[in-house]
């Protein structure tokens, strides 16, 4: 069998399918200063987001924050572990700012030789808008792994991550679902 | 007078930008219905139109707490990565689609699944055209959903975000959109 029709999707990692973390809780909680400058960031000027009066006049009865806040509440650096910027510094002054970051809640790695990792895509499923003062918990799992095959022949993998976000009453907030390419 | 995106298109950058349709505060306060019953496939979403600077990608960059080096130290990016320059963030494009969505449904409507890939790097300097086009609907539990074919091009017609959404209207003199939103049964 050549090198370009081996199968990149062996046993060990057709495996990882269905593979969860564990349910992490987020460090903080959302708040309407986290909220302000997400939302300044995003450039959406929205009074359903500041105006508390006019936003529990609306259907939603109260202020609501954007679906997806949460998944960069979720990926905040907990203050209670070594700071990782300054350490990812520390053992590479080229870093590029994130190669040492770890994140909570991390699954573990697919077993495959393919190391470059492109960006393929991202879903979004929202049932919720997050509240202020709500907890957020978040789990994610490795939903879907499938093999392709790029017109050099070589085979590839499509890797999509699930993250399902709840929040302290066990509302389900939104699921997010991020594909990434491993040549 | 809102322009087709294809028509929108054919003008210069400068010009492109005097046809922003991204709401203001009031705008949204004051945001009326639409139904189910008044959405033609082929109809086109308002456009919203970006210029970003390096300040606001610095300011995304810092309101995540994304410290890539590409998106805001431009000699790390020309030199290291040999990008163009600092890169516009996948995460803030990813975060305007739930937005779009949801002003286009307000004040009852909800803005359900969104798909999209990410192609092309941007940069500062682009004009950045979020677009929506309705493409099939259907009732479904007394709810209207909307199929629509969604992305961002830059203002020289190259999509960079490619993805389709599904969102929820409410029938003209039908029930509310239930809130948290719980899809029909199969």
């Amino acid at each position: 069998m050549t090198q370009e029709s081996q199968s990149a999707l062996t046993p060990e990692v057709s495996a990882m399918i269905g593979v969860s973390g564990d349910v992490v809780e987020a460090w903080g909680e959302v708040d309407g200063e986290y909220l302000r400058r997400f939302t300044q960031a995003v450039m959406d000027p929205d009074p359903r987001y500041w105006d508390k009066e006019f936003a529990e006049s609306t259907h939603y009865g109260e202020i609501i924050t954007p679906p997806i806040m949460v998944s960069y509440l979720a990926s905040r650096i907990r203050p209670d572990q070594d700071d990782p910027v300054t350490r990812a510094f520390e053992e590479n002054p080229e870093s590029d700012g994130i190669g040492s970051i770890e994140r909570p809640g991390e699954l573990p790695p697919v077993p495959t030789n393919l190391v470059r990792v492109l960006n393929a895509g991202n879903e979004l499923e929202i049932y919720k808008y997050p509240s202020i003062g709500d907890k957020v918990f978040f789990q994610n799992r490795y939903s879907d792994i499938r093999e392709r095959v790029g017109r050099d022949g070589r085979a590839f993998l499509i890797i999509t991550r699930e993250t399902t976000y709840t929040n302290q009453k066990d509302e389900l907030l939104c699921i997010t679902r991020a594909s990434t390419i491993r040549r | 007078m809102s322009l087709p995106l294809e028509e929108l298109l054919k003008l210069e950058a400068e010009e492109i930008l005097a046809h922003n349709e991204r709401p203001k505060a009031d705008d949204l306060r004051n945001k009326q219905q639409i139904y189910y019953d008044d959405v033609e496939e082929g109809m086109e979403l308002p456009k919203y139109i970006y210029n970003p600077t390096p300040t606001h990608l610095f300011r995304w960059s810092a309101a995540i707490e994304n410290f890539h080096r590409i998106h805001y130290d431009l000699d790390f990016g020309l030199n290291h990565d040999r990008n163009p320059s600092i890169l516009v963030h996948g995460s803030w494009k990813q975060s305007v689609v739930p937005q779009y969505l949801k002003d286009w449904t307000l004040p009852k409507g909800w803005p359900w699944k969104a798909q999209f890939e990410h192609r092309a790097m941007l940069v500062p300097g682009d004009i950045l055209i979020m677009w929506g086009r309705v493409t099939s609907k259907y009732e479904k539990g007394q709810m209207g959903f909307v199929e629509l074919e969604i992305g961002m091009k830059t203002h020289d017609g190259i999509e960079s975000m490619p993805g389709t959404a599904t969102v929820v209207l409410p029938l003209r003199g039908g029930p509310d959109i239930p809130y948290p939103f719980v899809p029909p049964a199969d």
